[in-house]
């Protein structure tokens, strides 16, 4: 007798279970729709035709209720702002109004003033700026709105050019000649800077001062001297403990010779499409229509350094080496490299600021080898 | 193992590290190898004069000047009406920012002046204007008032030559066959003229057809052809006295097609005799002739390389016209044409790299360069009848006879850039043909 296995058993009462489940758990069965019914009404031709004459009413769009023009000492006059109620199923609040058949009649309305200002409110507010397609297509001019502050006495506009204050002062200017006293205000200076680096081994053996008891400055930083610098902002004070060590620091990193300070930092290379937008702006001035059969076949490199504003620093161009001619070739054909630089440069290449030390130095070949005669 | 592995990626990064901080801390690099080809702006304001006979001179010289440099087709001038600065004083500093807003690349300053002898005095200096600077340095030139186009020449050759690096071609003359009346009924003469037209002045009457002048070396003689005698013979013309002699040939032949050794001293040409035509040269001084030749070909339109060391010619010993080299001494011949169509009046160029022909095709004519093992060849022209190519002295620029169709047909010169860019009639006032390019004028 074979052995009934374990798994064998659970699954065929897995699976009775589950049919038992689909046959009697209603899984095929489903509820009936429920049925809407309608009322029907039989409506004759002439009832049809009365009630579709009611629902297309377009012009009674165009017949907006408009009030009377307001009698003098009035209050201000309102618009009906019920331009999504449709006449006939929604009537103005306002019934005392003119039938809507009358031509709209253009309100004069007095411009109102600050002081016929009541603690009464009008029964309709004053129709919002969207009810435009409301107002006749012949209204005047849009009245300016009254003042919106409220005071006891009517203020005239002041002039455009005179500051609101609380009080009405007249203008007062100092007459010709008269001393006019300054006001105080913080001395400034430009930062401390020398022409030169003094070093301490290099200092005279002067007195002291004999008026102050103040120590002397150290010398400005090299890359300071003889330019103007912003103002730093104040330094916290430095333990003295640790102004050696910040001292030794700098001193190790500012080169001994002078040299001026590292310049910032590179950023991203040039992609190659500022690099090729580079190259056509330079190529559109390099005219090799003037040179020689012999000069349009020698290559030159040319060096030029770069200004932060994308100029060409002219005295900088030079010719760095050439290939494929004589000297004489080579320098008409490094003349027409600079006179491409400097023209097409003039109003500075289109380079991005932030990658300057990128673009700071650059080496242009100029390979005129598809622009020869052959 | 893991120490060892970041052992060797540390050793790894420093060693690439140099390159790395090498190639951010280096210029940027570009290369560019695409240029525009036009004329390079340039102004030439009046020289500065000081008296009014000065002034005269002074306009006239800036004209000439100007008009020397916009010919060329590689320059072009800004019109006195745009100019915005004014030289006042050769001496006081050129205020370059008035000539960039013009964008002129090039200014010409000069001044003039009639010294105690009355001779003008033509100083003049070349400006890179967007560099800031002088080209070189500037120049005087002494010469007799008459000769005042002689010198505007020599500064615009000057000019040219500073600019392009080539040498200029102003300061050169042409001669050439100076032809009137109708077309069956021909005139024709020798006539000498600046490059440009100017000073046009005749060598020979009109009694006698005349043919195929050509310069000497030096420019002070002429060879040509005349039909004097019923046959066609060389003379030998003095262009200063306008003395000639007819070199001395066989009676019975035709001499023709004569052209200067690079020396001077010898002329190569043909000669028909028994009805074959072959080249010869012959001795000047001597009056002795060599055959280079011996085919029963036809060998004509003979002409040396820069160094007399070769002659390019033709010859139809294919069956059609053909271009051909050999040594200056005759001997074995190389067909350098190739093409389909008749070549003819190969001209070596002045630098011997190029050789100017007259070619034959479909119906049409044309001038065309190739080099000299026949390579490169580029048409130049092309029209009803184009004939005749003569080089100008730096070997950029060719003249050339191009005639027109029909009864009232006429011969007229031109000139092409061997770039077959500015193509330019000469001013020669009525019909002319077979120039031939002189030298620079000493």
């Amino acid at each position: 007798m074979p052995r009934v296995n374990t798994g064998q058993i659970i699954s065929g009462a897995a699976h009775l279970a589950v049919i038992g489940w689909v046959f009697l758990g209603g899984v095929f069965r489903s509820d009936p729709p429920q049925v809407e019914v309608v009322e029907a009404v039989a409506v004759s031709s002439e009832e049809y035709a009365a009630i579709m004459a009611r629902q297309s009413a377009p012009e009674a769009v165009a017949d907006v209720d408009t009030p009377e023009p307001p009698a003098a000492g009035e209050a201000a006059p309102a618009l009906s702002s019920g331009a999504d109620a449709a006449p006939e199923t929604r009537p103005p609040e306002a019934r005392d109004t003119p039938p809507p058949d009358s031509v709209p009649e253009v309100p004069a309305r007095p411009a109102p003033a600050p002081s016929e200002v009541t603690d009464s409110a009008p029964a309709l507010s004053v129709p919002a700026e969207d009810t435009a397609a409301l107002v006749p297509e012949r209204s005047l001019r849009p009245q300016p709105r009254p003042a919106p502050r409220v005071a006891p006495e009517p203020v005239a506009p002041p002039e455009p050019d005179v500051r609101v204050d609380d009080v009405t002062r007249p203008e007062v200017a100092p007459d010709e000649g008269a001393e006019v006293a300054e006001e105080p205000q913080e001395a400034t200076a430009p930062e401390e800077a020398a022409t030169e680096i003094v070093t301490e081994a290099e200092e005279t053996g002067a007195p002291a001062p004999a008026a102050s008891v103040r120590p002397r400055a150290r010398p400005a930083r090299p890359e300071a001297a003889g330019t103007e610098t912003a103002a730093a902002p104040e330094q916290p004070p430095v333990p003295d403990t640790d102004r050696d060590a910040v001292s030794d620091a700098l001193a190790a990193a500012l080169n001994d010779d002078g040299t001026p300070a590292p310049r910032r930092a590179a950023g991203p290379p040039l992609s190659a499409g500022e690099k090729d937008a580079l190259r056509v702006a330079v190529q559109q001035c390099w005219n090799v229509g003037s040179l020689s059969s012999e000069a349009l076949a020698t290559t030159v490199v040319v060096a030029v350094e770069m200004a932060e504003t994308g100029r060409p620093d002219i005295a900088s161009i030079r010719l760095l080496r050439h290939t494929g001619g004589t000297a004489s070739a080579a320098q008409q054909a490094f003349e027409a490299a600079r006179r491409a630089i400097i023209r097409c440069g003039a109003d500075g290449y289109d380079l991005p600021q932030e990658k300057y030390a990128r673009w700071r130095d650059i080496e242009m070949t100029f390979n005129p080898e598809n622009m020869r005669i052959k | 193992m893991m120490r060892f592995f970041l052992s060797l990626l540390a050793a790894c990064a420093l060693w690439a590290m140099p390159a790395a901080a090498q190639q951010d801390s280096g210029p940027l690099r570009l290369e560019i190898t695409e240029g525009v080809i036009e004329p390079m702006p340039f102004a030439v304001p009046d020289l500065v004069a000081d008296t009014p006979r000065a002034q005269d001179f002074a306009r006239r010289l800036a004209r000439v000047i100007a008009a020397d440099l916009s010919g060329t087709g590689l320059f072009r001038e800004i019109p006195a009406q745009a100019h915005i600065g004014r030289i006042t004083s050769f001496d006081s500093p050129v205020q370059f920012a008035d000539w960039r807003a013009i964008n002129a690349q090039a200014l010409v300053t000069g001044a003039v002046r009639l010294d105690g002898a009355g001779r003008l005095v033509v100083r003049f200096r070349i400006h890179d204007v967007f560099a800031g600077q002088e080209l070189g340095r500037g120049q005087q030139l002494v010469g007799e008032p008459d000769g005042w186009r002689r010198i505007a020449h020599k500064v615009a050759d000057q000019v040219y030559s500073r600019i392009t690096g080539e040498g200029g071609y102003f300061d050169s003359r042409v001669v050439f066959v100076e032809e009137s009346g109708p077309k069956d009924r021909r005139a024709k003469r020798l006539a000498i003229m600046d490059y440009d037209g100017a000073n046009l002045r005749y060598l020979t009457d009109a009694s006698t057809i005349v043919l195929a002048p050509r310069f000497s070396p030096t420019g002070d003689r002429v060879l040509y052809t005349s039909y004097e005698t019923g046959f066609p013979r060389i003379y030998l013309l003095d262009v200063a006295d306008v003395g000639r002699r007819v070199l001395p040939t066989t009676d019975g032949t035709m001499s023709f097609a004569p052209r200067f050794s690079p020396d001077g001293r010898t002329v190569v040409y043909s000669l028909t005799q028994g009805g074959n035509t072959d080249l010869y040269t012959m001795d000047i001084a001597s009056g002795r002739s060599t055959r280079l030749t011996s085919a029963p070909s036809i060998e004509t339109a003979p002409s040396f390389s820069p160094d007399g060391s070769r002659i390019v010619f033709e010859s139809d010993r294919s069956g059609s016209p053909q271009l051909y080299i050999m040594e200056a001494r005759g001997g074995d011949a190389q067909r350098i044409s190739f093409g389909q169509g008749r070549y003819g009046t190969p001209v070596w160029s002045p630098r011997g790299d190029l050789v100017a022909f007259t070619k034959q095709s479909k119906g049409r004519f044309h001038i065309g360069v190739m080099r000299t093992d026949g390579s490169e060849e580029r048409l130049l022209t092309a029209s009803f009848l184009d004939e005749g190519p003569t080089w100008a002295p730096n070997g950029r620029v060719i003249m050339f006879t191009r005639e027109t169709r029909g009864e009232r047909g006429e011969a007229r010169l031109y000139t092409v850039d061997i770039s077959g860019r500015n193509l330019r009639q000469v001013a020669t006032g009525g019909g002319a043909s077979d120039p031939s390019w002189g030298p620079l004028q000493e």
